[in-house]
């Protein structure tokens, strides 16, 4: 590489730069915009010289933004706690258990990743509207407290475990419990990592089923609030809607980038295995 | 990387074979008790939102809905043969195989630039690898708003853009054509962050051996590209084309933020049908007759994608 | 694999720890802001479709209202636009997510009646001898079956043409008159084009199934069967009679020339056509009276109001209102039902209405909030206001301009918006009218078949 040209150099650093103008230019746009007073942007002016932060304080006082951003959070959270807990007892059953019918039952759940929520929205409102769990926490969580996608990794990841280990829990008498926390779940803990990472991340993504289910700023999560204030605002306010989709931003841009090694490993072993 | 497949799980050294042997009956007769424990709870939770809901759905299209969301009259397959023989539904069919096609393909071209680009060695590379995966970070919602306001009319960038040099100012969402393109592109750029990063993790674990002895074979770049590059990472290729297209056929809050389906039901995709049959008009049995189509074309791609990966496993 | 270094797992814990920290802060700031008052009074939840200044003024109500007494407190929320609300109610109902008292559009009305969800208010105006003479009789007529009166109609409005007249003096145009022709309307469209060197757009007309279902009912055009439903539940549609078509064909070929001009459908339309007359770069729309209140905060230019257009030759037929009423679910207890009831009658109070319609546009329903000063206000300096209850009143009711009485109206809308959309894209009116009616006639076969009208 110590061959390369100045010039060519600079032609590869130009080339990177326009790529990465592509990808930013979007960014840049809405955070450049959020700084500016609605009025200018509605005349159609892109550079403005009455830069403010006034955007974001409408943003933070006139509408729920930060509620909406403690929902997700919640949320989120209780998802990921939820889903690293059962998926990794539901692999483990599938490794390390001896019972009849359990091949059968992994395929079962194996299968159910083939059937898409989204086309099973209409009996699943029915379920939590019978349970009563409508337009609250506990309905955009219960649905997905476990998911096969998590068994089935964490499965993989359990079945590296060396045999020599089970072996010596045995012998030392440890129970299933026992050996679940103490040696399974350490062992596996890039995995865990990566689909804590990636169930919070899904969570934190979902549109369609809390949009449906719920009904007021309370519980709403921030993309369907977002989508509220896009909606509501009839007069184009787009400062204020700019400043909240950055808002919105910023914490999951700063965890992926303090987090990125996380990912990358997490996410290459995950395509790659 | 390992190779995936599994460890043989007992290799009993001599010394522990006589216990296990002699507490071989103990071991395992717990079992079923804590499978129960362990395994209970996912399933319960996959049958009640996952399995029953499907069959539900199948049994709902069977019949016709009143307003308050009761079927009442079983029409058996009319609500399928009414969708199938319906021009509009034919069209969101062909709007969704448009963009799903669309987003892959540009989905993974640009994936694979970015991450051929970010593969050499500058100093400052990482930098560029960082910007690249950013939209990992961006939401439906988020990516919406922002391209929402770049296609705008009159205000937006490209509009701006446009009408500086004077040349025809495109109606991006509501010129049915181009509200497919706004769609595509705003769709694309979501999904790079995710595509960047898998692709660059393969391209970074092809044998640099490889590319040396291509070297020195006189090959030149692209040839390289075409016959080292392309077959070493196809598997995690493969694998990112599906997960793609899966997400694409899914697509509904980019749709719904962006064109609400319009215009002139141009975006209408799979999805969008649904939810306008289903939670707008409230016509449960014919939005769930169009949920069995989605849920087969899905289950049809998710196994395509099933023996693939069994594939990888056993070699 | 890279390991993941000590500092890294520290910063990545440190961050999310300031994140939340943040995020907690700033939501325990804003609820001390919203529930300054946490109390013991019976909550009241109330669903609404307002945006922009129409639901800045009604919070300010609400507000008002949870200020006037101490038993109730209104929880206002927000459900999207009228299409999304609908199916939200009935899906609902009977849960503890379920409103107390809701907004919901008049071609609702009859859907909503048929669920049996609702208790009518009639009972409460019974049990209060409420004088209900005060309040419009057209509009509450709109929402009574046989001498019950089944909600209370709130936000009422009339489709008017919006024109800048300041713009129009600029280019030396003659205004349209107070009650345009299609032919007076094109006129105008061309002139703006033609004399600003198509710096200036004519009108547009959004693609709304509402504007389209008044086009019909201007030109005395049935849409649906039966009387529009008043006789019976309909069973077909009349998408394709010679008003829809011709209409259509006037849109499409002043479109094509240029004067007429497409914004599209939905909540960016009405966004965008706003912005850009607000902006002077177009001279006319068609819209809901609603929009005044918008359309006079901060315009420097003089705002013009007429009729909604009808068709050439032969006389305007009136136009039907539009808007919504309240409801109150039956789902709920007598005490926070009677607490409904309270929070509609301090909506339609003279004073309420009368600055309810200086915010908003929306007609003043109750009769006495004529002689309140803020109203009285509006009128001396913006005498063009007064056009649509002119407009209103002008009308003689008869079954094709009092509303449409058909359940699955909002299919209706879908199914005509994307006929609009067709023929705004070129395609041939009476086809693709057409195609929609047929879909409109297998759907209501459909529902009323579900449904055992038939």
């Amino acid at each position: 590489m110590m061959s390369l040209t100045k010039t060519h150099k600079s032609l590869r650093y130009l080339g990177l730069g326009l790529l990465a103008l592509l990808i930013l230019g979007p960014f840049i746009l809405g955070f450049w915009t959020s700084l500016m007073p609605t009025a200018d942007i509605a005349k159609g002016i892109l550079i403005s010289s009455h830069l403010s932060l006034a955007n974001y304080v409408d943003a933070v006082q006139q509408t729920a933004i930060l509620r909406y951003l403690v929902n997700s959070l919640v949320i989120s959270t209780l998802t990921m706690l939820a889903q690293v807990l059962f998926c990794s007892l539901g692999a483990y059953t599938f490794v390390f258990l001896k019972f009849k019918g359990r091949d059968f039952l992994f395929y079962v759940i194996l299968a159910t990743m083939m059937l898409p929520f989204e086309a099973e929205v209409i009996p699943n409102f029915a379920t939590v509207r019978f349970l009563n769990l409508l337009n609250h926490y506990a309905v955009m969580v219960i649905p997905f407290l476990t998911s096969a996608f998590g068994i089935f990794m964490l499965r993989q990841a359990f079945r590296q475990i060396p045999g020599e280990l089970k072996e010596a829990a045995d012998i030392e008498g440890l129970n299933h419990w026992q050996f679940y926390w103490r040696v399974a779940l350490p062992y596996a803990r890039i995995s865990i990592f990566t689909l804590a990472a990636y169930s919070f991340l899904e969570s934190w993504n979902q549109y369609l089923w809390p949009m449906l289910t719920t009904f007021s700023d309370k519980f709403r999560p921030v993309q369907d609030g977002l989508r509220q204030l896009q909606s509501q605002e009839t007069f184009n306010n787009w400062g204020m809607i700019q400043a909240s989709a950055v808002i919105v931003v910023i914490p999951t841009l700063l965890v992926l980038f303090v987090g990125q090694h996380y990912f990358k490993n997490g996410l290459n072993e995950g395509a790659t295995k | 990387m390992e190779a995936g497949h599994s460890v043989p799980k007992s290799q009993p050294t001599v010394k522990s074979f006589a216990k296990t042997a002699a507490k071989g009956f103990n071991v395992h007769v717990n079992d079923k008790y804590y499978a129960a424990a362990f395994l209970g709870p996912s399933l319960l939770i996959l049958g009640v939102f996952v399995f029953y809901p499907m069959v539900r759905t199948l049994y709902l299209s069977l019949f016709l809905t009143n307003n308050v969301g009761r079927p009442t009259v079983f029409v058996g397959l009319k609500n399928y043969v009414s969708l199938l023989t319906s021009a509009a539904y034919r069209a969101s069919l062909t709007a969704t195989g448009f963009y799903v096609v669309g987003v892959v393909v540009l989905t993974l071209a640009l994936g694979i630039l970015l991450a051929q680009a970010t593969v050499q060695k500058l100093a400052g590379i990482q930098w560029f690898r960082t910007i690249f995966s950013a939209t990992m970070g961006v939401s439906v919602s988020v990516a919406a708003i922002f391209w929402l306001f770049i296609f705008s009319p009159s205000v937006g960038l490209l509009d701006q853009i446009a009408a500086f040099f004077h040349l025809p100012v495109i109606n991006w969402l509501t010129d049915p054509g181009w509200a497919m393109v706004a769609i595509i592109v705003s769709t694309v750029w979501m999904n790079l962050g995710f595509t960047f990063l898998i692709l660059f993790g393969a391209l970074q674990m092809v044998p640099p051996t490889l590319y040396e002895a291509a070297d020195i074979e006189g090959a030149s770049k692209r040839y390289q590209f075409w016959h080292v590059t392309l077959p070493m990472i196809s598997p995690t290729l493969f694998f990112t084309a599906t997960v793609t297209l899966i997400g694409a056929f899914k697509s509904f809050g980019l749709i719904d933020l962006m064109t609400a389906g319009g215009p002139n039901n141009a975006t209408n995709l799979m999805v969008y049908q649904v939810y306008k049959d289903a939670f707008l008009t409230g016509n449960y049995g014919m939005a769930s007759a169009e949920s069995i189509i989605l849920a087969l074309v899905i289950a049809l791609f998710t196994l395509l994608q099933f023996k693939f990966l069994e594939k990888r496993v056993t070699y | 694999m890279r390991r993941i270094r000590n500092w890294e797992r520290w910063g990545l814990a440190g961050l999310c720890l300031i994140i939340v920290a943040a995020i907690g802060l700033g939501w325990a700031t804003h609820q001390r802001a919203t529930t300054a008052q946490a109390n013991t009074r019976t909550k009241v939840v109330f669903w609404h479709e307002m945006t922009g200044p129409a639901q800045q003024e009604l919070l300010t109500l609400v507000k008002n209202f949870n200020h006037s007494q101490t038993k109730y407190e209104v929880v206002p929320e927000f459900e999207g636009n009228y299409n999304e609300a609908v199916q939200k109610i009935i899906d609902t109902h009977g849960t503890d997510a379920s409103p107390a008292v809701f907004q919901s559009m008049d071609i609702s009305t009859s859907q909503l009646h048929h669920t049996g969800y609702t208790t009518p208010v009639q009972k409460f105006i019974d049990e209060d001898h409420y004088p209900v003479q005060k309040i419009a009789s057209g509009a509450r007529a709109f929402y009574a079956n046989k001498g019950v009166q089944l909600s209370m109609p709130f936000n009422t409005s009339q489709p008017v043409l919006y024109y800048n007249a300041t713009l129009l003096k600029k280019y030396g145009i003659t205004p349209p008159p107070v009650n345009p022709s299609y032919q007076d309307i094109t006129r105008v469209a061309t002139q703006l084009m033609t004399r600003s060197h198509k710096k200036v757009q004519g009108i547009t007309v959004e693609i709304y199934g509402w504007l389209f279902e008044q086009f019909l009912a201007n030109s005395g055009e049935s849409l649906a069967n039966r009387e529009d439903g008043h006789a019976g539940t309909p069973t077909a549609v009349n998408f394709t009679g010679p008003a829809a078509v011709q209409t259509m064909q006037w849109i499409q070929t002043n479109l094509k020339r240029g004067s007429f001009v497409n914004y599209g459908a939905g909540a960016n339309a009405v966004n965008n056509e706003t912005a850009s007359f607000l902006s002077g770069r177009l001279g006319m729309f068609l819209q809901s009276s609603a929009t005044i209140g918008q359309l006079t905060k901060g315009n420097p230019d003089k705002l013009g109001i007429t009729y909604y257009p009808h068709p050439d030759g032969q006389k305007a037929n009136g136009v039907a209102i539009g808007g919504a009423s309240l409801w109150i679910s039956n789902d709920k207890t007598t005490h926070v039902q009677r607490g409904a009831w309270d929070f509609i009658k301090y909506l339609l109070t003279a004073k309420n209405q009368a600055a309810w319609q200086v915010a908003t546009g929306y007609l003043a329903l109750n009769k006495d909030s004529q002689k309140e000063p803020e109203l009285q206000a509006l009128y001396q300096k913006l005498p063009a206001t007064k056009v649509p209850g002119e407009q209103l009143r002008a009308a003689t009711p008869n079954n094709t301009n009092s509303g449409i009485f058909l359940q699955g109206l909002i299919q209706a809308r879908i199914l005509t918006q994307t006929a609009m959309e067709q023929i705004y894209q070129g395609s041939d009116p009476q086809k693709a009218l057409a195609t929609a009616q047929k879909s409109m006639n297998s759907y209501i076969s459909n529902n009323n078949r579900s449904n055992g009208y038939s």
